[in-house]
């Protein structure tokens, strides 16, 4: 096979998959800093976002990129209602409880929209999209369209922690929360504003995800282990290591069938998740190990 | 003249265990307060008890002509009072700058005024606004830690140990900075373990032992007094 | 006729909360004990299952196995193949915070279920084994049933009474020392990892085991037969609902929760076919919320923790002093 097949079959759906993860990753990766646990929701929330999308589309009958902010807007608030509803009762108790808790939170989620949308699998536009020629590189427009969100969004993120005041709040909760807040920094806006940022995020992987895919109930859910996966290979609490992993990970998975059976693609998350732990629990870019 | 700090009788502690018993001290306006005692005296409660961190059973905390006792944190921050830390009192992921500004995370308006404040009283940090905080030396770093306090602009500053694992050149300088604080206006309620040296260089002590007061006096009176050189000063 | 469908109906509730509350006491052992958190509780019951189900069946064409051997062999190679997968994921996760373990257990969830789904070699895909005999299946139909009961309980029973000793042993108290104060534990010099991993091993043994008593029950096993996230999650909210840290408490959990399953099943199993499908999200969203509403206002679950001098409060879920983050 030569390089411009391998760039083709494998390294741009590798891209794309990619960046699909490092949205969710992200969120995983500011909740696991400023939070401090794992957040077993954050897939089945990325499955709302795209099923709002979708709800957007059919109601509205918008096309699926205008939906896209609806379904960021929305899922941005169901997640801060989630956090107020059931997380928030949580915060005094250790943390894995809320991970527990999570855990339930996602099955809630994901049986909400089997029960709205039911489970069959939908997608967002009926057709076929044939790739266009870019120099012998066979990309399909919403292929370009992921990832340059994906930049968007994340480019803004980081100049929102790094120029805007409450964005340096929410890092200095992430570094040192007792300080932060002696310091006089708002503990619930910060956890509100991390809640906005993930759910947001989330719900724009889960688009790109039906938009690239398709959509079924539990899309999200199989997000869930590859976005860990790539929080970890990143750094906890890195944003750029958060990118970086999902690229990661989107590209090895994509690559795996060259070499191990097909079906299991998705043990390749596991097996960076655990390679991870065992020869770098700080991750690429030196995060937190919680 | 009524003072700028009032501890009276203060009995509190933690959890159910009370720490401190009865413990009363005071801070003038223009003066550095060091409180010293051997390990476990609860030298560093008291301060704490200052800054709300502490459960007050019994006593009264006066501060600038308000009853401050069982109030926050938060507000006893915006009432003028700032505490450093003895450990993790820096945001070591960000920058010298970064620091200071969530330091006047409180502040409406222009932080310009604090930060030109802050970086006359620590030249070194000014160059350096852009490192890192957690990359900086020990003696830097609490530097820092006191900046960030400052940012407020208080009327009182507390500093838990701030030699603590300090060379004596950076020990030195930490004291010449507290008195440089004092000369604009700050008063100064420090803990020190380094006993001597501090009631060297500070207006009055108070020296406790077991949660109670035991000694008090001027830095020189105290130094002067045998009990408490026997006590713990001996070395 | 209308009588001898209930008892039959009751029979086979109660080896189901049998074979359930095996799989909590089980969990009980990892979390209750140790404070780990296993999210891939079906990893662990699929394992068993399969291993007994190849063990204990005659050969086939198109897939290893076929050793022919006695259930009771069966059972005790779920146990072993259970542990033995346990025992990698352990070494690995243990080291860290329950977080990561909760991530990579899931994983390990997915991949059994990939492994059981494509080595068509070793589990006959999905297609799944079938033929695994029933002890005492070949007498009438109830009467098996009431036969396969009493060999439930009797399992449960045997693995009841040797947690609840090592319970109060100083080995349960060993445990519980480090869930609580892992500092003060390893200051003492107790081996915490070593400990971590044995309990964690027996719990993944003892869900093997109810896996294997499912499959001879069931006389066959299949990709599908249990949904894993549902099974995980049932079990985790039957310990938390029953009491973690309280071996009864997993079984009281186990009833009231199939319990609770079984009879929303056949209220919704009234509706008109169009809300069929919906029926079971329903009943799924309501155990989740279940669970909610448990962590928040009883934590320690209808059974708490047997009181050792510590108030009786959950140390795992109900309010801590200082943050110890």
């Amino acid at each position: 096979m030569d390089l411009l097949e391998l760039i083709n079959f494998y390294v741009i759906p590798g891209i794309v998959l990619g960046s699909i993860y490092a949205l969710g990753a992200v969120g995983i990766t500011l909740i696991f800093a400023i939070l401090r646990y794992a957040h077993l929701a954050h897939g089945d929330l990325a499955t709302l976002g795209a099923f709002i999308a979708l709800a957007s589309v059919t109601a509205l009958g918008v096309s699926p990129y205008i939906a896209l902010p609806i379904a960021v807007i929305a899922t941005a608030c169901v997640a801060v209602g989630i956090d107020k509803v059931f997380y928030e009762h949580l915060r005094e108790r250790p943390k894995i409880v809320t991970v527990m808790a999570s855990l339930g939170i996602a099955l809630m989620i994901r049986a909400v929209v089997q029960v709205v949308w039911g489970v069959d699998t939908e997608t967002y536009s009926r057709g076929i999209v044939r790739p266009e020629n870019y120099f012998g590189l066979r990309i399909r427009d919403r292929e370009v369209y992921t990832v340059l969100a994906m930049i968007l969004l994340v480019g803004g993120l980081q100049l929102f922690l790094t120029r805007s005041k409450w964005g340096k709040a929410m890092r200095a909760m992430s570094d040192n929360p007792n300080l932060a807040l002696l310091s006089g920094i708002d503990n619930k806006k910060v956890v509100m504003l991390t809640w906005v940022i993930a759910g947001g995020l989330c719900a724009a992987s889960g688009f790109f995800l039906g938009l690239n895919t398709e959509l079924k109930a539990l899309m999200g859910w199989q997000m869930l282990l590859p976005m860990f996966a790539a929080a970890i290979l990143g750094g906890v609490g890195r944003v750029e290591g958060a990118v970086l992993g999902g690229l990661v990970v989107g590209i090895a998975e994509e690559l795996s069938v060259l070499v191990i059976p097909s079906e299991y693609k998705a043990a390749m998350a596991f097996a960076i998740l655990l390679f991870m732990l065992l020869v770098r629990p700080t991750g690429l870019l030196k995060g937190k190990v919680l | 003249m009524t003072a700028l700090l009032s501890m009276e009788g203060i009995t509190g502690g933690y959890g159910d265990a009370d720490i401190l018993q009865d413990v009363t001290l005071s801070v003038e306006k223009d003066e550095i307060v060091v409180i010293v005692g051997p390990n476990g005296a609860g030298k560093s409660t008291a301060m704490k008890s200052v800054f709300g961190l502490l459960t007050i059973r019994g006593g009264k905390l006066l501060f600038d002509g308000d009853d401050i006792t069982g109030w926050a944190p938060n507000r006893i921050v915006q009432r003028g009072i700032c505490y450093v830390p003895q450990v993790d009192n820096i945001f070591r992921e960000m920058s010298i700058h970064e620091n200071l500004e969530m330091g006047g995370f409180l502040k409406k308006g222009d932080l310009s005024a604090a930060y030109d404040r802050v970086y006359t009283l620590f030249p070194d940090l000014k160059e350096r606004r852009k490192t890192l905080a957690g990359s900086l030396s020990g003696g830097q770093r609490q530097m820092v830690a006191m900046g960030r306090a400052l940012m407020l602009d208080p009327k009182l500053l507390l500093l838990d140990e701030p030699t603590a694992g300090l060379s004596p050149k950076y020990m030195e300088q930490i004291f010449q900075i507290c008195r440089d604080v004092r000369d604009t206006g700050v008063a100064i309620l420090l803990v020190e373990q380094h006993a001597k040296q501090a009631l060297a260089f500070a207006d009055r002590g108070y020296v406790l032992a077991a949660g109670r007061n035991r000694h008090e006096g001027t830095g020189a009176d105290l130094l002067a007094d045998r009990e408490v050189a026997e006590m713990f000063l001996g070395g | 006729m209308e009588f001898l469908g209930l008892v039959n109906y009751a029979l086979f509730t109660a080896i189901f909360i049998g074979i359930y509350a095996l799989l909590a006491l089980g969990l009980n052992i990892q979390w209750g004990f140790a404070g780990l958190f296993n999210a891939g509780i079906a990893g662990f019951f699929a394992v068993g299952a399969y291993t007994s189900a190849i063990l204990s069946t005659p050969p086939d064409d198109g897939r290893i196995g076929g050793f022919d051997l006695h259930f009771v062999l069966g059972w005790i190679g779920a146990m072993l193949a259970a542990a033995l997968v346990a025992w990698p994921i352990g070494k690995i996760c243990l080291r860290f915070r329950s977080d990561y373990l909760a991530i990579a257990s899931i994983g390990v969830a997915e991949i059994i279920r990939l492994v059981i789904k494509s080595e068509a070699a070793l589990t006959n895909g999905a297609r799944g084994i079938s033929g695994i005999s029933r002890p005492m299946g070949d007498i009438g139909y109830m009467e098996s049933q009431i036969a396969y009961l009493v060999i439930v309980l009797a399992v449960l029973i045997a693995a009841y009474v040797l947690v609840e000793r090592q319970f109060n042993a100083p080995w349960g108290r060993m445990m519980r020392a480090i869930r609580d104060n892992e500092g003060a534990a390893e200051a003492m010099g107790k081996d915490v990892e070593f400990r971590r991993l044995e309990a964690f091993i027996f719990g993944a043994a003892l869900m093997g085991l109810g896996g294997a008593l499912f499959a001879h029950f069931n006389r066959s096993i299949t990709p599908e037969a249990i949904d894993p996230m549902v099974a995980t999650f049932l079990v985790w909210i039957m310990l938390i609902l029953g009491g973690s840290g309280n071996n009864r408490g997993a079984i009281l959990g186990a009833a009231v929760v199939w319990i609770i399953w079984s009879v929303s099943e056949i209220a919704t199993d009234r509706l008109p076919p169009e809300y069929a499908i919906q029926a079971k999200y329903i009943r799924l969203f309501l155990i989740g919320l279940m669970l909610q509403l448990v962590l928040r206002f009883r934590p320690e679950g209808l059974l708490p923790e047997p009181l050792r001098g510590d108030r009786g409060e959950d140390r795992r879920t109900s309010k801590s002093g200082a943050d110890r983050e």
